[in-house]
């Protein structure tokens, strides 16, 4: 392998327009953002009744949630596996090697995250601005979109990085998804398994695009904070 | 005549302990009181308690005669309470003071009416463009006073409303306080300050080991 040579090809398959590359690019952001969609809403609720409601069971609740952000995502894979195999209690949904689980495995992996950074940004936000709210008449609802939007950079930041779990993970994609061509393969199960098969040039190339949509995403939130730092 | 707001008697336990234990107390409308006492004598956690931001055991709330148990919104809507160092939503000016009137279900020209007319009210005018986090400790005091009275509460708790203020911003803050008590709004004010205790008209009280008495 000549690493020169291997990432010429990789540029050349970027700016060629190689329909098979942006395809597998185009799964990966599809099932990442689809995902995200799903787990943000009840993540994001989570998180919010964590930080503000004393319950029982409440501790219990958030040292389960920080322990679920470093589950090993080829577990989340091998349990999904069970669950949506053929035998499997949910195996009459033949959902196995489909988008539609790729997309459920990355709610259920960037939901915690969502729940557990939303949670670390309320407690953090000031707690007059809930008081406030109230005292000047919002119910429950206002009152609590009302302190989402005041610790809106770090609420995004717990999105962003939902955003990124799910989009980098290679363990629940490849063992739910299977990695089939044009199908269920994404950046990450392609760079898994092609490379083992001697593809360097693609594998460089999805890496390269991951890494610019990391920079990409973490450079424009940088920008929003810039604006909007405020405090 | 009955009072607007009323009370027998106001118990608040911490650990086992009456941290307040007082009653009855009856405020009118229109008039000014002006709250004392030491630091941590628990002036802030009354006006919570009235505030309904904290709970506490109340006998014989009333509201304009009418009797009140729990704390219900429609009661929560007639008495705003205002923080020492008030907070200011990260949005504008008009924003904050509409912020109150939207959670009303005002909207539309009524809306813009009561915005633009408290915002000429609380002197904040020139500011309209500034945000919020760039205002100065009086003006943001002005705004938060702008945001209670837009939505024409009968009572309003303001928490040392003067402190940390410069001389100029304190005699615009307290000419404020006394435009509200003219509208007919009864007015607690907890303070240190030396010229709102002394203003004329204002009724004074202070709270000393949990008990509230009536200074002449």
């Amino acid at each position: 392998m000549n690493p020169v040579q291997v990432t010429t090809d990789a540029f050349a398959l970027l700016f060629g327009g190689d329909a098979e590359l942006w395809g597998i690019v185009f799964v990966s952001l599809k099932v990442a953002i689809l995902g995200l969609l799903i787990a943000a809403p009840p993540g994001i609720a989570l998180g919010y009744l964590l930080a503000m409601k004393r319950f029982r069971g409440r501790r219990v609740l958030v040292v389960l949630l920080q322990s679920l952000l470093a589950f090993p995502t080829v577990v989340v894979g091998l349990v999904l596996y069970m669950l949506l195999s053929r035998h499997g209690p949910l195996g009459a949904l033949q959902l196995l090697f489909t988008q539609d689980a790729m997309i459920i495995g990355q709610a259920i992996l960037a939901f915690p995250i969502l729940s557990a950074f939303t949670l670390s940004a309320v407690q953090g936000a000031d707690p007059r601005a809930h008081e406030t709210a109230v005292s000047l008449g919002a119910g429950p609802w206002r009152a609590a979109l009302t302190v989402l939007n005041e610790a809106r950079f770090a609420v995004m930041a717990a999105v962003i990085n939902g955003f990124g779990r799910a989009i980098s993970e290679v363990g629940c994609a490849l063992m739910i998804g299977g990695n089939i061509a044009g199908v269920t393969r994404n950046i990450t199960t392609a760079i898994a398994l092609e490379t083992s098969k001697g593809e360097f040039a693609q594998g460089i190339a999805l890496g390269l695009v991951l890494v610019v949509l990391a920079l990409g995403i973490n450079f424009s939130m940088a920008l929003l904070q810039g604006e909007g730092g405020m405090k | 005549m009955s009072a607007l707001l009323g009370l027998r008697r106001l118990r608040k336990l911490i650990g086992g302990r009456a941290m307040l234990d007082l009653g009855p107390l009856a405020l009118e409308a229109g008039q000014g009181y002006v709250l004392t006492g030491d630091n941590g004598s628990g002036k802030t956690t009354l006006l919570r308690i009235l505030a309904g931001l904290e709970g506490a055991e109340i006998d014989g709330l009333e509201f304009k005669g009418r009797g009140v148990s729990g704390y219900p919104d429609w009661l929560r809507r007639q008495i705003v309470c205002v923080h020492q160092d008030p907070y200011l939503f990260h949005t504008s000016i008009a924003a904050n003071i509409a912020y109150g009137l939207k959670a009303r279900g005002k909207g539309g020209a009524e809306r813009e009416a009561l915005v633009r007319e408290a915002v000429e009210w609380a002197g904040v005018d020139r500011l309209a463009a500034t945000p919020p986090g760039k205002l100065s400790g009086g003006e943001r005091q002005r705004v938060a006073l702008a945001r209670a009275k837009v939505l024409g509460a009968r009572v309003i708790l303001l928490d040392e409303p003067t402190a940390n203020l410069d001389s100029e911003a304190r005699a615009q803050t307290i000419a404020l306080i006394e435009k509200m008590c003219r509208d007919n709004v009864a007015v607690v004010v907890a303070c240190h300050d030396r010229e709102l205790i002394e203003l004329p008209h204002v009724q004074r009280l202070h709270l000393e080991r949990g008990r509230l008495d009536a200074v002449p």
